[in-house]
């Protein structure tokens, strides 16, 4: 019983999503060509081994640790009629690459067979990874590599070079990296409170009706009095404990934008 | 509860609470919709003006830079100059946005900066020296991004407009809008020949 609803359900979701993808199925590139946030390397384009992947989301992670700042690869094979520099915008904008008041976000992306890659920068970082610097970080670091044929070792490089001149303005990234804290820290602090509150409250009724009933006297069927109090209970309020409820998180891989936005600032080339 | 208010005292709580009410539910039905795409049309135009000008601040020193290696391309170097100087010499009137013709004249004189610096660039090319020259390649790079930030700016610009007009002219922002915001036009919007699709091409490499 249980099985085939799930199946029913799965089938029209499944019906579901083709319809939509029938309606916005435009010719030429659409948004939805634009693939989703997987990770901090979203290899569409599939030109990187597995582990220089995984040292460069490991280096990425580690580096917004430090600083907040969210720094994305992305390869993808064609950016379709759409200009490199019109594509990367609205993928930034779609993933909101960088923190949401701190707009600190930056997106290296590589459209293999248009021969063109961009780094897009967020509004934040603009006055530090600037349009001259992004300009030079590709044609001095990454496009010799790649016209060399090495795409993980022109990746690699570039996201060193971009992390060391956001890490050259030290001062800036300090001051970023705490700025966030502190935004961070009392919604934080706020919703363990409320949630600490929340079960004081009803884990306190729960556990005087609990107790009501052990040390109680009872005073009829489901009825019972204890410290001047009567608590009844025979309603639903008593035995729920055995319902399974299925709580399944979604399926992201633990990384998402933070809610930043870009202007277009950045540098594009090709090789 | 209301009831329990006018019998006893006065009129005046139910009578607060039956507009604050009133506001609530007018407030849900869109009321603000207009000022509030109206501001958020402005702010994006004052991005577009803030990238043209971000713009015309480079042109000086990219000027002089050319200068010292092609002085004898005199005629692109005043034409790009005498472009800048009629786009920000150009007082832009304050309703631009709701005035067909001086919204043509500004994208028109934009338009000609625009073409007029692509053949400056152009005609860089042909410089070895000037185009291995760092102070020119940062300023050609800056220039390159802030053309691509003014496209973005002005599809920003685009959308925001296109959202505020829609909701002058679809039925219940029409309606509030002969009510109570008599003054709210349409606003202009730029002409995208393919803009959307390509920025204007600087660089020639």
């Amino acid at each position: 019983m249980r099985g085939s609803l799930h199946s029913a359900g799965r089938l029209f979701v499944g019906l579901l999503f083709a319809v939509v993808a029938i309606v916005t199925a435009a010719p030429g590139a659409g948004a939805q060509d634009i693939p989703p946030l997987s990770g901090r390397v979203v290899d569409t384009a599939g030109i990187l081994p597995a582990d220089v992947k995984s040292r460069l989301i490991a280096q990425l992670a580690a580096f917004e640790d430090k600083s907040s700042d969210q720094l994305v690869v992305a390869t993808i094979k064609t950016t379709g009629e759409w200009t490199i520099e019109h594509y990367a915008n609205l993928m930034f904008r779609r993933w909101e690459l960088g923190q949401a008041e701190e707009n600190n976000g930056v997106l290296l992306l590589v459209s293999v067979e248009d021969r063109k890659l961009r780094i897009e920068v967020g509004y934040g970082l603009e006055g530090v990874l600037t349009d001259a610097l992004a300009k030079l970080i590709i044609s001095e670091t990454i496009v010799p590599e790649f016209r060399a044929g090495d795409f993980p070792g022109g990746i690699q490089a570039g996201v060193n070079d971009i992390i060391a001149v956001l890490e050259g303005d030290s001062a800036g990234l300090m001051e970023r990296a705490e700025r966030y804290e502190k935004r961070r820290d009392p919604t934080d602090y706020f919703a363990i409170g409320f949630f600490a509150l929340f079960f004081l409250f009803f884990g306190g009724m729960i556990l005087f009706c609990i107790l009501a009933r052990i040390f109680g006297k009872k005073i009829g069927p489901g009825r019972y009095k204890w410290l001047g109090v009567d608590v009844s209970t025979s309603g639903s309020g008593g035995s729920s404990g055995s319902r399974s409820s299925g709580w399944s998180s979604g399926s992201s891989g633990g990384f998402s934008g933070g809610g930043g936005s870009s202007g277009g600032g950045g540098a594009s080339g090709g090789w | 509860m209301t009831v329990a208010h006018t019998t006893l005292s006065s009129m005046r709580p139910g009578l607060i609470l039956a507009m604050l009410f009133s506001l609530l539910a007018l407030s849900g039905c869109g009321i603000n919709a207009i000022p509030t795409y109206e501001e958020q049309a402005k702010a994006a135009w004052s991005q577009v003006l803030n990238q043209y000008q971000r713009r015309s601040d480079l042109i000086p020193n990219l000027i002089e830079t050319v200068k010292g290696y092609a002085a004898h391309e005199k005629d692109v170097l005043t034409s790009v100059v005498d472009a800048r100087a009629k786009a920000t010499s150009v007082q832009i009137p304050a309703d631009v946005l709701t005035d067909p013709k001086a919204f043509e004249t500004f994208q028109q004189n934009q338009a000609a900066l625009t073409s007029a610096l692509t053949r400056l660039l152009a005609v860089s090319e042909s410089y070895p020296d000037l185009k291995s020259n760092q102070n020119f390649l940062a300023l050609q790079s800056q220039l390159e991004g802030t053309e691509n930030r003014i496209a973005v700016a002005r599809r920003d610009y685009i959308e925001a407009v296109r959202l505020y007009n829609t909701e002058l002219k679809t039925v219940p922002g029409r309606w509030w809008a002969s009510w109570f915001y008599p003054d709210a036009k349409p606003m202009q919007t730029f002409t995208i020949d393919a803009e959307s699709h390509s920025v204007p091409k600087v660089s020639f490499d």
